[in-house]
This record gives C-alpha cells, structure tokens and sequence, in this order.
C-alpha cells in the first residue's frame, strides 16, 4: 500500500513536470539544447495543414464514443471533438482502432489522439501526453426519487443490483457497504434500471457517467445517492508526448468552451447536467 | 432486443459483408498460385531453397494468424521510423493500408497451409508416370501441367475446401487491427444494444457462407468424379 502511494506520488510530480514542460515550450525559450521548442513542435501546424485531426476511438464506448443503431459513431467525446475541430478549422476524422494497441497507434502517427473515455492512470499519465482531467467517473447508488432512500446507509439489507461481470461488480463487493447489502447481479444496467422501476430491486450500483446518461434518455424518475464508493476515476484526453503545441491547444479550446457555455450544452445533451470538469 | 432492432443489425452487418468477402476473395485468389510457387520450391533439390521454404512454412503454421496480421500491420510504419527511405511510398494513413497489410498477412499464412497440400497431392502420383510421360518424348513442363497436375486437382479438392471454409472463419481475425468487417460491427452493435445478440446474428453470416462453400465443394467434387 505504502508504495503504491509512493509510486502515484511519484507519477504525480512525473505529470507536473511533462506539463510544466508543455507549457514552458510556447514562451520562447533561450535555453540552448531545448529539443522541444515551440519552433521544433510541429504537431499542431501539421494538423492545420492536413486540414485533418484524426481521433482514435474504440467506438463501443456508451455515451462517450459509440456506434450506434444507424453504425454512425457519435457520443459526448465525439460532440466535444468535432467543436474543438469546428473552432481550430479542421475536419474531424473518427479512426476506430483495437482499443489494446491504441497507444501504438498513437505513437505510430496513424492517430493524433485518443478521445474515447480513456481512464487516467499513471502508466498512461508516462505513456501519453494526457489532457487535463475533462470528467470525473464515480461509483454510486441510483434508487427512485420518492424520497425512500436519501443516503447510502439506508441501503443496508436492501437489495442492490449491479451488471454482471462489470467494475462496479467488483467494486460494491468488495465494499464495506456491499457486505451488508444484498447483491443481484443483472446483464445489463438498463435491465437494472427497469427492474428498479418495478421495485424488484432498491437500488443499482453503477458507473456516475453511465446512470446520468441512462436516466437522461429515459427520462425516468431516478435519482443518484451523494455517497460514492471506491475510488475515483477521471477520464483525458492522450496525445503523443512530444506533441505538446497541440495538446495545448486542445485543452485551451476546452477552456474557451468550458467558459462559454458550449461544453455545459453538449454535457447536458449527454447527462442533464454539465458535469464536465474542465477549468 | 426487439425485430426491428434485429432487422437494423441485419442490415449494418450485411453493408460489411463486402469488405468480409474481400479479404476472402482476394486472399484465395494469390495464396493459391503463391502456395504452389512454394510447393515447388520445397520440393527444390537445392537443399538451402527448400530448407529456406521449410522455415517460412513453420514459421507461419507455427504462430497465431492474430499475430502474424498485428506484425505486417505495424511493422510497415515501425520500418519506415527505422529508415525513411524503406516503404516510403506507403501511406499508413491511407485507408487502403488496412486492408492491403491484412491481406499480405493472410496470403502469407494461406500459402503456406496451401503449399503443404499440394505437396501432398504431387508427391502422391506414382513415379511411373514420370518415367512413361518421359518414354512418350513428353518435356518436365508438359508432364506437369498435361499428366501430374490434373490428377492432382482432384485429390486436393477435399483437403483444399477445409482450408477454404477455415478461411471464411478466420476473417474475422481482421477485427484484430480494427479492419471493419462483420465481426467488429458485430461487437461495437453488441455494445450499443448492450446484449450479445448481434454476434449470433454474425454466427449465422459466416454459418450460411460456409454452408455454401460446402455445397460448391461437393458440387465441384462430384464434377471432378470422371474415370470413376
């Protein structure tokens, strides 16, 4: 345990200072022997003069980056992407790819990015050069909004369903909470979620992201408990590691839309509310 | 799911059946003639040639089709980082780049499984055929394609079409470097449905492909019964 800690404070600084390094490269710097100048980071004039910004997705990501009934991949990830590309003046090109070799993929230049709900990890955080944090990720209890249950320990003894063979799964029994609840484990969270409505079950424990956008298209009555269980996972945006002027002007982008109200729209297209953690 | 919903994904994964049977098509069409080339070389009495083509055939019957399509696919670009000058007329981001490394993949392992095959058949004639074509004045070259080959068609026939309905199956590996074929709409509609329904409905695409390639078999077989 102690040197997990370490290690995640170690990728931590590791982070800071691939940043710090990416922000340092668009003041002009005098420093001689910098390989990675703003004049020698090509990445995003290459993308402004291809016209074209390629994202890697592994497209059976529900809601961020999906192919849907029509086999047109759409999602949150890929509205916030193509506005990025409408405000730099570039065409969006959606480039599915096996999610197990993507960052070959990305090294190799047959993308310019992933974008498809890709977790922050620190082996990623050295592997990438990754995006701010654009989304938090939690686990949590759905039940219905009659004002039965308003905290999580009122679950105890009740019957809580989760996917089957899902984190979540893992995750609740593994929990203190999960020990004194009772576990259904159902096929499939929209399953979960109609036999909640049927009151078959209290409560269903799933992913933050999935339950918002589930209960944004059903537009049932659901409600999601404030207690979150286990530990958090924020999703980014990977870029290669030297490709730092692009990276950051992805993420200015996303600052510029954060603040005028675009990323907020698309957020509560997708879940309801903005629940984008962009700065 | 629902009928219509079924419907929808009969609909999508039928759109795909033709990059499927492209990489079927073209893969039977230059692994059958290259897998002969390599049939004669095996056979070769210049020990280092057919030992050379012994390692080529072990090496590709020794290791995962999966594999061999992941290595073609980026060794390409990992070349040209190594020595721009190598390869540089090929453009990875291309999107026939996909399926043009997906097919070298496949042609190199068919070959080699063909190869063997049809060793067996030529080696399978008696060699006092040989001795009789070449008592007639008959050439190497007339002998071959006048005595030899015809006879070795027919007892290749029900071998060959083990390894043709194989190949239909394994088309399905191109999902590996996300070529878009029926099984990798199969899973991105999987996920989109959240139920496993649509890989059945892929299960049934490839069942009634091989199922017709089983009838053309017999057929061909029964076509080839003359002098029975």
């Amino acid at each position: 345990m102690k040197l997990k800690k370490l290690l995640s404070a170690l990728m931590a600084a590791l982070c800071l200072t691939a940043f710090a390094g990416c922000s340092g490269n668009n003041a002009a710097t005098t420093e001689a022997g910098g390989n990675n100048t703003a004049e020698t980071d090509e990445s995003l004039n290459k993308v402004l003069e291809s016209n074209k910004f390629i994202l890697g997705l592994d497209a059976t990501f529900v809601p961020m980056g999906y192919t849907d009934e029509n086999d047109q991949i759409v999602g949150f990830d890929i509205d916030v992407a193509q506005e990025v590309c409408d405000r730099l003046g570039v065409e969006l090109v959606k480039q599915p790819i096996n999610w197990d070799t993507k960052e070959t993929d990305l090294d190799l230049g047959k993308i310019d990015c992933i974008w498809n709900g890709l977790s922050v990890s620190p082996a990623r955080a050295e592997a990438m050069n990754l995006s701010e944090a654009y989304m938090q990720n939690d686990m949590i209890f759905t039940v219905m909004n009659d004002g039965k249950y308003t905290s999580s320990a009122q679950l105890e003894g009740k019957t809580v369903a989760v996917q089957n063979g899902s984190t979540a799964q893992e995750i609740l029994e593994g929990s203190d909470i999960g020990k004194k609840v009772a576990v259904t484990a159902i096929a499939t969270n929209v399953e979960a979620l109609q036999q909640l409505e049927l009151g078959l079950v209290d409560a269903v424990f799933l992913d933050s992201v999935v339950a918002n956008y589930l209960i944004t298209t059903t537009g049932k009555n659901y409600t999601i408990l404030p207690e979150t269980v286990g530990e958090q996972e924020e999703y980014a945006v990977g870029f290669r590691k030297k490709d730092c002027a692009l990276r950051d002007k992805v993420q200015s982008i996303l600052s510029e839309m954060k603040a005028d109200g675009k990323l907020g729209e698309i957020s509560t297209k997708w879940f309801g509310s903005d629940i984008t953690t962009v700065k | 799911m629902t009928g219509e919903e079924i419907l929808k994904v009969v609909g999508i994964l039928l759109e795909y059946l033709v990059p499927t049977l492209k990489v079927f098509g073209f893969t039977l069409l230059f692994s059958i003639p290259l897998g002969l080339v390599v049939a004669m070389l095996k056979m070769c009495k210049f020990k280092p040639i057919s030992w050379l083509t012994n390692l080529y055939i072990l090496i590709m019957r020794g290791t995962p089709l999966m594999l061999q399509i992941i290595v073609v696919y980026y060794a390409v670009p990992y070349i040209q980082i190594a020595n721009p000058d190598m390869f540089s007329f090929i453009d990875i981001k291309d999107e026939n780049y996909m399926f043009g490394a997906v097919l070298v993949a496949f042609v190199l392992n068919y070959a080699a499984y063909f190869a063997e095959i049809f060793r067996g058949g030529i080696e399978s004639i008696p060699k006092g055929q040989y001795e009789a074509a070449a008592a007639l004045g008959m050439t190497k070259a007339q002998t071959f394609f006048r005595i030899i080959l015809p006879q070795v068609i027919k007892r290749i026939v029900p071998a060959s079409s083990n390894e043709v309905i194989t190949l239909v199956k394994d088309t399905s590996l191109a999902n590996v470097v996300a070529y878009a074929e029926i099984t990798l709409k199969a899973k991105q509609q999987m996920q989109n449905y959240a139920s496993l329904v649509p890989l059945f409905i892929a299960g049934v695409f490839y069942f009634a492909m091989a199922t017709i390639l089983t009838a053309l078999f017999s057929f061909i077989e029964k076509k080839l019964n003359y002098y029975r």
